[in-house]
């Protein structure tokens, strides 16, 4: 795109330097970014920005490295950036999301995080991570209320949370080669964060149903023809085809953003709908086996060969987790396996 | 109000993915290691295993008198968990001798300064930071245990084609009975109320994230 203007933000991780002790209240927000130098000139590390004057479009480039996932700091970043779009009405007219990450849109929630959080019993900041995604979806939702057209587009694996948090998008892109899913099932767990109701929205329940309750992987073409995905672009033409959606876009802004507020108006997402579930996947989390959380820590180690280079990462080891469970590899019932595994830690308070 | 565990979860998320995400701990979760970094890694393990104990101790040692004991139940706690931590270290030695380092060797090993680092700021901050500071080692070191070392005994046992637990079985265990000990850890944190004391765990915590890096990194 024309004329953009970079954020001085780098995607540099640092180096683990030890600061004196933090304070203990957390400092207070920051005051809303003014205009665009404000918008572009904060200090973030784990997204970069851009700024594309002729079509007052702003591009979010997530960079969180080297696993691409919503880590917190990366939804704090992206929590403050909303904020300041909110903070500046009119400014913005295009959104757009893409990754840095060769290969990778987003691998969704930080599992890591979870089979600690899942580990230690603690349900309030399982709910408190959810809460945090339902925030920035809700945004999504809303962004043409703040007069913005959304695009995103996805050239890589986008798994779990990362497919959860395209779809409130009003224009989805999809290269081909590009692999969703909602893998959660595999681990015996559902995404929490918005996969239902926006999954019914753009498909209907029967596609939800199959998708999340299977855990399988689908290509572009098939979420294509299940209408999760508006666009298909050729391998390596995804900066193009985005550069035309918007373009096409930008001529009807006004007519179209209106359409999509009506839009959301007769086929509304309820926010209360969302925090329910972050509440039921939080306390689904703490019952999750010592089995079920070794699978999440298989999936994590494939992130973890990906992102060292190898050319196998996370989606072929859904693949073989998906195989295995056809196959049978582990024949014990839940019930063996729970009990065997210790079972629920929504006991030990 | 949010409480404290769950606090010092977001206070201390990016010292963990920076444990995390350093590109020899990827590796070494990825593809394990070779035999001879194996067992350098043991080594150093073995020096913060044997100090893990004394390092509660210093810490319980300095939890008020018996007129004043503001953290009676912190105090109780690293009691129970150094009872439960007790000869520990052995199965590091065990684990040593399954993959051809004798006992006596592991105990000759002098640590290297990461080692040195991690066990003299834990002394130091159960000393002169403020005792609960062994909460954040505690926390931690569970984490790296709890979280990591299942996928990394995993990638050892692949990599260096080990039969079982053998030579893997202190990793390996710690994953999964840490995950007990992380639950333990949570109930105690969240009755840390004292803002100084949760100061020093979230430093402790910072710094023993940086020092087990280092220590990961240096083999």
């Amino acid at each position: 795109m024309s004329t953009s203007i970079t954020s001085p933000a780098s995607s540099k991780v640092s180096e683990g330097t030890i600061a004196p002790p933090a304070p203990p209240a957390p400092p207070p927000a920051p005051p809303p970014a003014v205009g665009v130098a404000g918008l572009l000139g904060r200090p973030y590390r784990t997204i970069r920005l851009e700024w594309t004057s002729d079509l007052r479009l702003l591009r979010v480039r997530m960079c969180v490295r080297p696993i691409q996932c919503y880590s917190l700091a990366a939804m704090g970043e992206l929590k403050q950036m909303l904020d300041d779009i909110s903070a500046n009405p009119g400014l913005v007219r295009h959104f757009v999301m893409t990754s840095d990450v060769p290969q990778v849109f987003n691998f969704g929630g930080d599992l890591a995080l979870f089979v600690l959080l899942a580990r230690a019993g603690d349900i309030e900041s399982l709910e408190l991570y959810g809460k945090r995604c339902v925030d920035l979806v809700w945004w999504m939702e809303n962004a043409a209320n703040l007069g913005i057209h959304t695009t995103v587009l996805a050239q890589g694996d986008t798994l779990g949370g990362g497919l959860e948090s395209v779809l409130p998008f009003h224009k989805i892109i999809f290269e081909r080669g590009a692999q969703a899913g909602f893998p959660e099932a595999l681990f015996n767990l559902f995404p929490g964060m918005g996969a239902w109701d926006f999954t019914i929205r753009r498909a209907g329940f029967a596609v939800a149903n199959e998708m999340i309750l299977s855990g399988h992987l689908y290509t572009a073409e098939e979420l294509h023809n299940r209408r999760l995905v508006d666009v298909i672009a050729e391998p390596g033409e995804g900066e193009a085809t985005l550069e035309r959606v918007v373009r096409e876009v930008d001529p009807r802004h006004r007519g179209t953003v209106a359409a999509l507020r009506a839009q959301r108006i007769a086929a509304p997402v309820r926010h209360e709908s969302l925090m329910q579930i972050v509440e039921l996947w939080a306390d689904s989390a703490m019952g999750l086996t010592d089995r079920d959380l070794r699978l999440m820590e298989r999936l994590a180690r494939a992130q973890a060969r990906k992102a060292g280079g190898a050319d196998e990462g996370a989606v072929e080891e859904i693949k073989r987790l998906e195989l295995e469970t056809a196959w049978g590899s582990d024949r014990r019932s839940g019930v063996e396996r729970r009990t065997v595994a210790g079972g629920d830690r929504r006991a030990r308070g | 109000m949010t409480m404290f565990f769950a606090d010092l979860v977001g206070r201390t998320d990016e010292d963990r993915r920076a444990f995390e995400t350093h590109p020899v701990v990827l590796d070494a979760v990825a593809h394990g290691m070779t035999l001879e970094r194996y067992r350098a890694l043991l080594l150093e393990l073995y020096h913060v295993v044997w100090h893990f104990n004394p390092v509660c101790a210093a810490a319980a040692s300095r939890m008020g008198t018996p007129a004043l004991e503001p953290q009676q139940a912190v105090r109780h706690f690293l009691y129970e968990h150094m009872h439960e931590e007790t000869g520990h270290e052995t199965w590091v030695l065990n684990d040593l001798e399954a993959i051809g380092v004798p006992p006596a060797t592991a105990r000759a090993h002098g640590p290297n300064v990461h080692t040195l680092s991690l066990n003299g700021y834990n002394y130091w901050a159960a000393d002169r930071r403020h005792p609960c500071s062994a909460l954040g080692m505690l926390y931690a070191l569970e984490v790296v245990a709890s979280v990591y070392g299942g996928p990394f005994a995993a990638a050892i046992r692949e990599a260096l084609l080990l039969d079982g637990d053998h030579g893997v079985s202190f990793i390996a265990s710690h994953a999964t009975m840490d995950a007990k000990h992380m639950a333990d850890l949570r109930q105690v944190l969240n009755q840390v109320r004292d803002e100084a004391a949760q100061a020093a765990i979230v430093e402790s915590v910072r710094v023993n994230f940086h020092h087990f890096t280092r220590i990961v990194e240096g083999v």
